[in-house]
């Protein structure tokens, strides 16, 4: 299924405001409750942090991928890269509670691995009051 | 009331990060774009220092590519690439027909205005897609040194 939204760019920290920008702009077309839009934002730059953080330490910064689709109520995203995958970090500067906090925020979490072998993290929201279908035909 | 922090002579202000890389959106055709696109540009060319009444210019430019790229998709969705470099951004709009460049810019003709995507674009020049299925549109905004006006009219 061809996403509503697909965002592109380097997995970089002063990327990820662009990201939470992005969604901003799409909770305002989708007319999305203020504090629903936070917590997808929030669960959003959660996994795009993860990206930054740990999918290409020790080298060049690869792509991040950020996918949205709107379908029968429900916001689904994925955040991808094309990092090793989604591993303890022992020595993160981090306190390990990225993971924790999108589950607590998202109706369901997904990780796992594309057909491409990139890694995703995948997340669905119900847009309660704003569940349309964006796809314009 | 006295706020030392702020006060402080030893505060530091960090300038704005810029947007690094390519950034590459891709769009459902319809009322996605618009917001989506003008949040995006504004922020790449705030964070690469573009003049606010360029960045104002900017926004209307992409207010008029969303109102009039819908019917020239090639297949429901549309591609946006957006790369700063230095004084200028490069704002490539792909997944277009063959044909839909040119009636992109046509359809951006506004009585007693002209055309909105010729008059805020410095330079424009059109592609074929690299696919050979239809072409892309890549509009020039610049807003270093040389003013935005200069490349107005040129093709």
């Amino acid at each position: 299924m061809t996403p509503d939204l697909q965002l592109s760019l380097p997995a970089r920290a002063e990327n990820i405001a662009l990201v939470r920008h992005a969604f901003g702009a799409l909770g305002d077309a989708l007319a999305l409750d203020e504090q629903l839009l936070t917590d997808i934002r929030l669960a959003i730059t959660e996994a795009c942090s993860n990206v930054v953080v740990h999918a290409y330490a020790g080298r060049e910064p690869g792509p991040l991928e950020v996918d949205a689709t709107v379908r029968d109520g429900m916001l689904s995203v994925i955040v991808r890269d094309e990092g090793p995958g989604i591993m303890p970090h022992p020595g993160s500067p981090g306190l390990g509670l990225g993971l924790p906090l999108i589950a607590s925020l998202a109706e369901s979490v997904e990780l796992g691995r594309d057909e491409l072998d990139r890694t995703e993290v995948r997340m669905a929201f119900a847009l309660s009051g704003a569940g349309t279908d964006h796809r314009h035909t | 009331m006295t706020d030392e922090l702020h006060d402080s002579p030893a505060r530091v202000r960090l300038p704005p990060q810029p947007v690094i890389g390519p950034v590459t959106l891709h769009v459902a055709s319809g009322p996605l774009i618009a917001p989506v696109l003008s949040r995006v540009v504004s922020m790449i060319l705030a964070r690469a220092d573009c003049p606010v009444d360029r960045l104002d210019e900017a926004l209307i430019l992409c207010d008029a590519l969303a109102a009039h790229v819908p019917p020239h998709s090639r297949d429901g969705h549309i591609s946006f690439r957006i790369d700063a470099r230095a004084g200028t951004i490069e704002l490539r709009v792909a997944e277009l027909g063959h044909g839909g460049a040119s009636g992109l810019i046509a359809d951006a003709e506004l009585p007693d205005v002209g055309n909105v995507i010729e008059h805020f674009s410095s330079s424009r020049r059109i592609e074929p897609a690299a696919d050979g299925t239809g072409e892309e549109l890549v509009l020039d905004l610049r807003f270093g040194s040389a003013s935005p006006a200069d490349g107005r009219g040129s093709a």
